[in-house]
């Protein structure tokens, strides 16, 4: 032991000399990249659920089924007029809402606005100018219209409002599962895939085995989890039924908003009326 | 391959839902029957297993990414019905929690992702792992499989949009939704999927079959005993059918008919356009009104002012927020 000791003080030559290590740059622009959509995705999954609804919205199912509807319409109307007052409408909603929130839906939109901008400029050089201006107007307010109903109530209330669509109540549990069961699997990921960050430096050839490797994983402890919420279900006295129960009252708000989508519906079918004419 | 909302017009989302109706129906039955109640919460983590596998960005050569669509995984690891409800739920939740990918434009994306893609990648696999016999066997069937399926989904999503300005024109003649026609959509979407996506997605499937079944082969979809032909054929005959309803659909029968032939003879559409439609592109037409035209002009006025006062309102508070950002940055 001594002995040993005694050769470790007297430092080796080679361990003395300084070593510049510069590893060579690998490619993880994947890595980071899925690293970064994954986060995207848990944190608004995060954000949602800290929303609370407040007194003065409009009942969850009332919404929901009146963005159904406009967007239905925005599809249908061949009137640029409809469109435009519809993306006024939008902008003043918008124009209620927290700065964080606004930022957030006018980059989804706007960015997917000028996505189809560019894919219809070509269509453009041929000489429809009808599609150029239409369809990007159309693609803006019909991500809008959705994105503010997603950014302004939280998820569950938007899956209980599918139950007035007459969407299974065994379905809407599933959803629900999945969206909580994305973050987890959504974390789980994100480890591994941090993991995998910090140990591959520089080239490393089997980065690209690893993710499959990392995917297979999140794949056999979703399994897992699977068998452990089932055994718990059953636990708990879980016998195949699921039901979802909410009365639904018209409050001063719900009617309120309804007549403004009722006021909008009209719009529709003066204007669908009068580009007939 | 999410196709967002106006690309397509309202019937033909139609049409693809009026497809997935049945085969969802047929899909929960076959899953019920297959993973009795512990379908419940399998189902649910599934969904949630494919949404994830779809945000993973899978390395293409030349220095960019795309993101892994998983269908075909999702079909060999849990058998297609089980991957068929699954990729719709996270179909789902993208259009309607996420907004990606339109909401009228769900049931197509469903027919592509969820039903074209696992079907088509599982049928392909398993013909070509009953042929072979063998362990390598099964690889190649899966890298064909995902390859094909993918390519066929693709194949879809552009029949989808270059049916577009042959069914939905406006008095003018000109398109009302996707603008491209076949002869344009096919190549558009066909040429990346053939060469680049299709062979990423091909090798990060094998990848993660192979890791699962060096780790864990008892986790992997066994299924059916056998598959005869007849039923892949009979699964692309169900994929070809809302096409047929969407050709019977149009008022104009000779371009009915174009369709069929355009979709036979697939990439060759280019010479089959007929006159009038390429005329109908290049037509010069006056450039629409569009300051608010079918509106009383007090109406137009109003709807401009306060556009004006929402969106000052709006970049305030935006101009707001990077101040306080940096305000608290400041102090903390």
């Amino acid at each position: 032991m001594d002995n040993r000791l005694g050769k470790i003080s007297g430092i080796p030559e080679w361990m003395k000399n300084n070593e510049n290590h510069v590893p060579k740059m690998g490619r993880d622009a994947f890595i980071n990249k899925s690293i970064l959509s994954l986060l995207s995705v848990i944190s608004k999954i995060k954000a949602q659920d800290t929303r609370k609804q407040s007194k003065y919205e409009a009942n969850i199912v009332v919404k929901v089924l009146f963005t159904f509807i406009l967007v239905v319409m925005i599809s249908v109307s061949r009137s640029f007029s409809f469109i435009a007052a519809i993306i006024v409408y939008l902008l003043i909603k918008l124009s209620f809402m927290e700065a964080k929130q606004i930022i957030q839906i006018l980059k989804i939109s706007l960015l997917m606005t000028g996505f189809t901008f560019i894919i219809l400029l070509p269509a453009a050089i041929w000489g429809n100018s009808y599609s150029l201006v239409m369809i990007p107007a159309k693609v803006f307010a019909t991500i809008t219209a959705v994105n503010i109903l997603s950014k302004a109530t939280k998820w569950s209330n938007i899956t209980k409002a599918l139950k007035s669509a007459c969407v299974p109540d065994l379905f809407i549990l599933v959803l629900d599962i999945t969206i909580k069961y994305i973050l987890l699997l959504g974390e789980l990921a994100l480890q591994l895939l941090y993991a995998l960050k910090l140990r591959s430096v520089g080239v490393n050839r089997s980065k690209q085995t690893s993710l499959a490797g990392i995917s297979a994983t999140v794949f056999m402890k979703s399994k897992e989890m699977a068998e452990e919420m089932y055994d718990a279900m059953q636990c708990r006295g879980f016998t195949g039924d699921y039901s979802t129960a909410e009365k639904f009252k018209w409050a001063a708000v719900d009617i309120l908003y309804a007549a403004m989508n009722c006021a909008i519906i009209a719009v529709f079918i003066y204007t669908a009326f009068n580009e007939k004419l | 391959m999410h196709i967002p909302d106006n690309y397509l017009s309202p019937t033909t989302c139609l049409v693809m839902g009026a497809a997935m109706v049945p085969v969802l129906a047929v899909a929960s039955k076959k899953v019920k029957e297959e993973l009795s109640q512990e379908k419940i919460p399998m189902l649910g983590i599934s969904a949630a297993f494919s949404f994830i596998v779809m945000m993973f960005n899978i390395p293409l050569p030349g220095g960019t990414t795309g993101h892994a669509v998983g269908g075909t995984l999702l079909a060999v690891l849990m058998g297609p019905y089980a991957a068929c409800i699954s990729v719709t739920v996270a179909l789902l939740i993208q259009a309607l929690l996420f907004g990606d990918g339109g909401i009228l434009a769900f049931p197509a994306n469903c027919f592509n992702m969820a039903f074209v893609m696992p079907f088509i990648g599982f049928f392909v696999y398993k013909f070509i792992k009953e042929k072979t016999g063998t362990e390598k066997g099964a690889i190649i069937g899966i890298a064909i499989g995902s390859y094909v399926g993918i390519n066929f989904a693709a194949l879809f999503a552009a029949i989808q949009f270059g049916l577009q300005p042959l069914l939905f024109t406006n008095e003018a003649g000109l398109p009302l939704y996707c603008p491209y026609p076949l002869s344009v959509s096919i190549p558009a979407m066909m040429i990346p999927h053939l060469l680049v996506a299709g062979i990423a997605e091909a090798f990060f499937t094998v990848a993660v079959f192979t890791f699962i079944k060096r780790v864990s082969p008892g986790l992997i979809h066994e299924g059916e005993k056998k598959v005869k032909p007849v039923y892949a054929l009979l699964a692309v005959l169900v994929c070809l059918s809302p096409l047929g309803i969407l050709a019977a659909g149009t008022a104009w029968g000779e371009w009915g008919l174009e369709e069929i032939q355009d979709v036979i003879s697939g990439g060759k559409a280019l010479g089959y356009i007929p006159e009038g439609m390429s005329t109908g592109f290049n037509f010069n037409a006056p450039l629409p009104d569009y300051a608010f035209n079918g509106l009383p002009d007090t109406a137009g006025y109003i709807l401009s002012a306060a556009a004006g006062v929402a969106i000052l309102i709006i970049l305030f508070k935006i101009i707001g927020s990077f101040i306080h950002d940096k305000a608290g940055g400041g102090i903390g």
